[in-house]
């Protein structure tokens, strides 16, 4: 916490070192997103499936968790619902990503039931960057 | 109107009455007493006779088709032929005006199974289509994904390593096309939500002028590069209760077409709206090579686009103004163009300044496929 209550001040482009979940399924994009975060120096980890992603959740505290929603078997969906069932849900800063198929009402209904923010695929590499900055700062 | 039996009645009255009449007249005026005696008789027993004789054919035509109406009336409620379709009958015509009727509501009654069959066969298919669909713009956005964020990751400075200019050039090239891919796909899954009826619509108190101004500014950078004037004549504080972000893709798409068609330094594209008592009536007014009056009809189709004789290169998908169509029609309104070839283009679009329930044309829309 002391470390992002730091970085709070700082210009966006200066935050560094954060510590990244990313919960994906296809490959190509979490190389993807890790080569890009670590070039801008925060630190990554990569789960492939839900499952993974909520082992590491509740092993680490990481600053943000970048969770895809649609995955086979254990999706984004079952791992923000196993987390709210735990009372986890809102201790974590989760950004969920996900093609566009889902309507807005169901992005409202995450983030009220405490998912932080959302972003639609195609990711603009530059937005994603300053959404991450802003939930870490949160 | 007369019932057939009432009919019946006072014609065999009347000449029951007739015959009963004569033969009181008979007996009164006849010269031998018995004589008259036997022939008032006969006509009461034949006025009798006449009037009992009524009854039975008055009821043997009356209750089959009595019955026949009552068959026909609960057909035409449930559309469906009762199993006390057969009616009993000695009467020829009456048999078969019956026989008809049944043939024809069983005719019937397999027609709407059939129809009904069919229903529910496009409805399945249109769920195939959905979730078909859904599947196919997920897919392919999916890819787009590192393609996008590397492209990015290339065009920065000092990030993957700096590249010389003939590199810079390709990179932009492969983003270009790259955005261009997204936003066809954007689009198309647009098209295919407002199809289903499946787009969702907020409503929220919006200023026109404040609508209006953000539209401008969004597209003066892009006005600025091509030297061209983007301009508003408005100046009300009218609100609207709408949905904003749809009115603003309508903009977007109608401005995004006036750049596009105006030529280079002496463009001009006017933004404006007029105020009407139930709706605001918006407009996106050119000085491009207008539309003939031809192209006009069909340009609201998807995937239609003009061929221009100079052949511009056209950045558009062929979806934009079907989306348009689709979105001002879905808010209540309605969407239409006026040009004069080589003078002007103005895209008018009237929207309710309160929101209005249309939820009957999805549905019937829902019926629309195309394969």
């Amino acid at each position: 916490m002391s470390k992002t209550d730091k970085s709070k001040n700082k210009l966006k482009e200066e935050v560094k070192n954060l510590e990244i979940l990313i919960i994906d399924d296809n490959e190509q994009i979490t190389k993807m997103l890790t080569t890009f975060l670590e070039l801008k120096d925060h630190k990554c980890t990569v789960a492939n499936d839900g499952k993974e992603g909520l082992a590491l959740i509740k092993e680490n505290r990481h600053d943000v968790i970048l969770l895809d929603l649609a995955m086979p078997e254990f999706d984004g969906y079952s791992v923000i619902k196993n987390l709210e069932e735990n009372n986890m849900l809102k201790d974590h800063k989760v950004i969920v990503f996900t093609a566009s198929t889902i309507t807005q009402e169901e992005l409202d209904d995450l983030v009220k039931r405490g998912v932080t923010a959302y972003i639609l695929k195609p990711i603009d590499i530059d937005i994603l960057h300053s959404k991450l900055v802003d939930t870490a700062n949160l | 109107m007369l019932p057939i039996k009432h009919t019946l009645f006072i014609v065999s009255g009347v000449s029951s009455f007739i015959i009963f009449y004569m033969g009181i007249v008979n007996f009164l005026t006849s010269v031998e007493e018995s004589t008259g005696m036997i022939l008032l008789i006969f006509s009461v027993f034949v006025a009798t006779g006449t009037l009992l004789g009524t009854v039975h054919i008055s009821t043997s035509i009356t209750k089959p088709i009595q019955k026949l109406a009552k068959n026909m009336s609960d057909f035409s409620k449930s559309n469906k032929m009762s199993d006390e379709n057969q009616i009993k009958t000695n009467v020829k015509e009456i048999f078969e005006l019956n026989e008809n009727f049944v043939s024809m509501g069983e005719k019937v009654e397999k027609t709407i199974t059939l129809q009904n069959e069919y229903v529910q066969k496009l409805k399945d298919m249109d769920r195939k289509k959905i979730e078909f669909s859904s599947m196919v713009s997920h897919e392919l956005k999916t890819p787009l994904v590192p393609i996008l964020g590397y492209v990015q990751m290339l065009q920065k400075e000092n990030f993957l390593g700096n590249l010389n200019e003939k590199q810079k050039d390709a990179v932009d090239e492969i983003y270009a096309s790259t955005v261009k891919l997204q936003r066809l796909i954007g689009d198309i899954m647009t098209t295919q939500k407002l199809d289903l009826g499946k787009l969702d619509f907020n409503n929220e108190d919006i200023n026109v002028l404040d609508l209006i101004n953000g539209v401008i500014k969004e597209f003066k950078p892009v006005a600025d590069a091509k030297n061209i004037e983007l301009v508003t004549d408005y100046d009300k504080n009218t609100h609207i209760f709408t949905d904003k972000d749809r009115l603003n893709q309508v903009f977007s798409n109608l401005i995004k077409n006036a750049i596009d068609f105006v030529s280079q330094n002496t463009g001009k594209v006017i933004i404006g709206a007029i105020d009407n008592l139930e709706d605001i009536e918006f407009y996106v007014k050119d000085n491009g090579p207008g539309i003939s009056s031809e192209n006009q009809k069909e340009i609201f189709k998807k995937f239609y686009q003009i061929d221009t004789s100079t052949s511009r290169k056209r950045s558009g998908s062929g979806l934009g103004l079907a989306i348009c169509k689709g979105i001002v029609e879905a808010l209540g309104g309605k969407i239409w163009v006026d040009s004069e070839e080589n003078i002007q283009t103005t895209f008018y679009f009237k929207i309710p300044k309160k929101p209005i329930k249309i939820s009957v044309n999805n549905e019937s829309k829902k019926f629309e496929i195309s394969i």
